[in-house]
């Protein structure tokens, strides 16, 4: 994987990671070493309901916890970060746990803001803008997909004008990230699955975004071997703790690898079926993963080599321009026996919905960074076909 | 003549060289979304003694108007890019790319990124005006 001399990046990764079962316990250790004294654990109403994580984190940090706001729902909105905001400032919480998968984590990032800054969170849409660092944040996924314990953006609708706002800005990344495997032990096969497919995707993306660079590198190749080792038997068997733990590293390491070289087309057609239809945004980029490899396949076979070597083919005998297509396969055989839909018509997205679609997505952030310099919503609709 | 950056004439000429740009006009034809400003953050010991604003009124591939205006005025514009001398220089060198820029906190962005994304061609071309114009740079 070559580099020449106009190589030049920023690598940002400051999030202190806690790994190891039932490390989750030492959450009140991690909010006294931040010089906090009053967390609030925000986490999502699934979560809330159906498990009692929430409660036993809260139980954890006894004297440490205020309240937990547990009224966060996918895609979650600037309503609800208000929500939760007002309720923080009211028990003076001075630093914030999330439990959950992307929804909370995002939710807790514009919670941090607000409780910092103050003002509406539409004053902060934009990159790199806030000047000093935020509230403290712990993150324990529940998930082992998003990596949006070590990203820099956080994703909130706007549901009154029907719009995602961006925030992308290092003093959000979170302080604290434990990854504890007891923490997804309950995930169900068919969203460990999923969200195990959303890291694949992050890993692969790094490696072919234009912003791709060595250290992201080494991470997404280190993620890709062990997602194919354990995402299988993490969803067989839910209760294989090392299958779990090694999937929140290598849902982090992809999270850490695609914070800083970015994504591609990938995402930036997954994000916006999943905006318009609904559609699981792991499941979105497990179904389009393999016509956009086949797509990209000319701009960057040497970069789909390492991905088919990591995935463990013999590469001898397959020609760069060749890459693209065997790791499309390959992933669509390794979606297959993880019990994946392979198309977007099994997810509720009907064809008449794809033109506007394909416009839609020329407007996301992560095409920016495709190897291929995209422009024209009729080579986007071609791909949403082929994934039809 | 060189023309010393920012300066009122270097924006008039900006503004010139974006009005007779064949590639931008194309690029930001649909383009609605307003006035960007592009803010260089104060450096005294180069002259610059207060954070100055660039602010582009581009509407349909056309630069309606172009002026210095102050920091403040220029937080009013829908889209508010803000950077050191030592980054806006090598953004008009083509040594940084804006967006990526924006994405690796070398430029930051008050604002919706995916308006500019979608721009992101027109955003290139305005570049490429940049580097018609003889710049003086004032820390060399």
């Amino acid at each position: 994987m070559p580099y020449d001399t106009s190589l030049n990046f920023v690598f940002w990764s400051p999030t202190k990671i806690v790994f190891g079962e039932n490390t989750a316990l030492d959450v009140a250790i991690e909010v006294e070493n931040l010089k906090c004294k009053k967390a609030l654990v925000v986490t999502d109403r699934e979560l809330a309901k159906n498990t009692d994580i929430p409660e036993r984190i809260k139980k954890v940090l006894g004297n440490l916890c205020v309240g937990i706001f547990s009224d966060v729902e996918a895609d979650s909105g600037i309503h609800i970060v208000n929500q939760g905001a007002k309720l923080g400032k009211e028990l003076g919480a001075d630093c914030i746990v999330s439990v959950g998968g992307g929804s909370a984590i995002d939710t807790a990032k514009g919670m941090a803001i607000l409780l910092k800054e103050g003002g509406k969170l539409q004053d902060y849409v934009g990159f790199q803008i806030l000047t000093r660092p935020q509230t403290p944040h712990i993150v324990i996924p529940t998930t082992a997909g998003t990596g949006s314990e070590v990203t820099y953006i956080a994703v909130i609708k706007d549901h009154e004008e029907g719009r995602k706002l961006l925030f992308g800005d290092y003093n959000i990344l979170p302080n604290v990230a434990i990854l504890d495997p007891k923490m997804t032990e309950g995930l169900p096969p068919r969203l460990t699955a999923a969200t195990g497919m959303d890291a694949m995707c992050h890993a692969i993306e790094a490696l072919h975004s234009l912003q791709k660079e060595p250290i992201a590198d080494g991470m997404a190749l280190h993620a890709i071997k062990l997602i194919k080792e354990f995402l299988p038997r993490a969803v067989q068997n839910g209760k294989d703790m090392l299958a779990r733990g090694q999937m929140l590293i290598a849902a982090n390491m992809a999270g850490a690898a695609f914070s800083n070289a970015q994504l591609g087309m990938v995402h930036a057609l997954a994000h916006t079926v999943g905006a318009k239809f609904k559609v699981h945004h792991g499941l979105a980029n497990s179904i389009l993963l393999p016509p956009c490899l086949k797509y990209n396949a000319d701009a960057c076979g040497d970069v789909y080599l390492d991905v088919l070597s990591t995935l463990g083919v013999n590469i001898k005998r397959i020609r760069p321009e060749e890459a693209g297509s065997a790791v499309a396969e390959k992933i669509i055989e390794f979606t297959k026996k993880l019990g994946l839909p392979q198309r977007l018509r099994e997810v509720g997205v009907p064809e008449e919905g794809l033109k506007e679609c394909s416009e839609l997505a020329l407007s996301d952030g992560a095409i920016v960074y495709n190897p291929k310099f995209i422009s024209e919503s009729t080579e986007v609709l071609k791909i949403y076909q082929q994934a039809w | 003549m060189a023309l010393s950056f920012p300066s009122i004439e270097w924006v008039e000429e900006f503004k010139k060289q974006i009005n007779s740009s064949e590639g931008y006009k194309k690029a930001g034809a649909t383009w609605t979304a307003g006035v960007v400003a592009l803010v260089t953050s104060a450096k005294p010991e180069i002259g610059i003694k207060e954070d100055v604003g660039i602010w582009l009124d581009l509407h349909q591939g056309v630069c309606r108007d172009a002026k210095i205006v102050t920091a403040e005025d220029a937080q009013k514009a829908p889209f508010c890019i803000t950077g050191d001398y030592a980054r806006w220089k090598q953004v008009i060198k083509k040594e940084l790319e804006p967006v990526k820029g924006m994405m690796q906190g070398k430029l930051k962005l008050k604002g919706d990124l995916p308006t500019i994304v979608r721009f992101v061609k027109a955003s290139q071309e305005l570049v490429e005006c940049t580097t018609r114009i003889e710049t003086k740079f004032l820390d060399e």
